[in-house]
């Protein structure tokens, strides 16, 4: 567990989120970023398909309040998160590993502290739990 | 006789409702049993699976299976039907995406177990004895099949030709689905023989829905007297119209209750719950953390509701402990 490096997928909206940034140099400090038109756009599948494809965490990085360009698209996302930590929860999937902050940095200083943070985080959490596999059925599934 | 096509129907863990669903169609399955031979129906015919095993590879035409997946027996009776049939058909919901019985994924198998052999209150197991897969009676090896940690969709344990859903599914799509493997005209492998649209669309009560609306707290259908004909989400009831495959025949809106799934989703979607939550952020009206915690508070169960008949063929599929 010493050297274990969670898996974080960080989106963020391109309307308040390093927009004047480089974001090739930014990319190359943030593992799995993925810069986005709007946070609404991201759908609760693709939150449950990160979990589902082994990561440890997802952060959403998403316009301040009453500022999103398509005038609610970052309280859809605050929503579905709120709704989405419950589902996780129930999965046996600590709700931590899912947040959402809605705020403002068009140079993108702070996305790698703020992901550096959440993963600070996510290592003290350990991995997320494995789905215990049946021996003979994981082969089939 | 031998000239008639032969035709298996099935069931693992399922309730019995599905083979039920087949009675239902009433005087039409005397049309279908002249036109086919069934060799299999362990509800309703005294075959055994050693006449079938006796059969060879191929020979049934189709192959009608219902349930869940949850022990080594099922899987074993739903391998030996694929490999003696051409086509297989996923009927109803456990056997298309796990069905109710899927919410056991959300409990272990030791957990059921410990329930069942100690802790319910009507148990009395003074030994503790618990199944086993072999054990010897008077001098005799007994055997049991043995329970799987999760429930798996027939997907997961074969490969499957057609799904059709529902829980049950309706006579009306039975007899399409029927005919159309009778007269040869099929679509593709994988589809699932039902309209490909959301159940919203063919709804009775999306004519009064307005354009917008929003909703300030979730209900319980129990909690109002819901009015008929206005759409459930509008009255703050969680219907899972928006994002469940249609063609039941709206059998539960008909008697004024809401959705719960059991088409499972619509086409191309693979985790129905997921679009059900992006529908229902979009319809809560609430900006501040407080106003959206007491909103969606009024969930009580949301992995329950929202997965209710696929959690087996969910993203996340079981719980991790």
């Amino acid at each position: 567990m010493k050297n274990y490096e969670p898996k974080l997928v960080c989106f963020s909206c391109r309307f308040s989120w390093g927009y004047v940034a480089d974001e090739v140099s930014l990319a190359r400090q943030v593992k799995n970023w993925i810069p986005i038109i709007c946070s609404g756009k991201i759908e609760s599948t693709h939150i449950l398909s990160a979990f589902q494809h082994g990561a440890d965490g997802v952060l959403i990085l998403g316009c301040p309040e009453g500022d999103c360009h398509y005038q609610d698209g970052n309280f859809e996302a605050k929503k579905r998160v709120y709704l989405l930590r419950r589902v996780l929860e129930s999965y046996g999937i600590e709700k931590e590993r899912l947040e959402i902050r809605l705020s403002l940095d068009p140079e993108g200083k702070t996305i790698p502290a703020i992901v550096k943070e959440m993963s600070d985080r996510l290592a003290k959490l350990g991995p997320v739990k494995k789905a215990k596999e049946h021996a003979e059925k994981a082969s089939a599934v | 006789m031998a000239d008639k096509p032969k035709v298996a129907i099935c069931w693992l863990g399922g309730c019995g409702g599905c083979d039920e669903a087949v009675v239902d169609i009433n005087e039409a399955v005397l049309k279908v049993v002249d036109a086919v031979d069934f060799v299999l129906w362990p509800v309703a015919l005294d075959f055994k699976y050693h006449h079938v095993e006796a059969m060879k590879d191929g020979e049934i035409a189709l192959s009608i299976i219902n349930g869940n997946v949850r022990n080594s027996d099922h899987e074993e009776v739903a391998r030996l039907l694929r490999k003696k049939s051409q086509l297989v058909l996923a009927f109803g919901a456990c056997a298309c995406f796990g069905g109710t019985p899927g919410l056991a994924n959300l409990t272990t198998k030791e957990d059921i177990f410990n329930w069942v052999y100690r802790d319910a209150p009507t148990v009395v197991n003074p030994k503790g004895s618990r199944p086993q897969t072999k054990c010897t009676s008077n001098g005799r090896e007994l055997t049991l099949p043995e329970f799987f940690g999760e429930v798996y969709a027939l997907k997961h344990a074969v490969d499957v030709d057609y799904y059709l859903p529902g829980c049950p599914p309706p006579p009306d799509l039975i007899m399409n689905a029927v005919t159309a493997v009778l007269e040869g005209k099929l679509p593709p492998k994988g589809s699932t023989l039902t309209p490909h649209k959301a159940l919203c669309d063919t709804c009775p009560r999306n004519k009064t829905k307005p354009s917008r609306f929003t909703i300030k707290e979730v209900k319980r259908i129990h909690q109002i007297e819901a009015e008929p004909n206005t759409c459930f989400l509008v009255q703050g009831v969680l219907c899972l119209g928006p994002a469940t495959r249609s063609g039941c025949g709206e059998a539960c809106l008909n008697i004024n209750l809401p959705c719960r799934g059991c088409f499972g989703p619509v086409e191309g979607v693979e985790d129905s719950g997921a679009k059900f939550v992006s529908a229902l952020a979009a319809i809560v009206d609430a900006e501040k953390e407080e106003d959206i915690r007491k909103v969606m508070d009024g969930i009580d169960d949301p992995v329950g509701y929202l997965y209710r008949f696929s959690m087996p063929t969910s993203l996340l599929r079981k719980k991790r402990v």
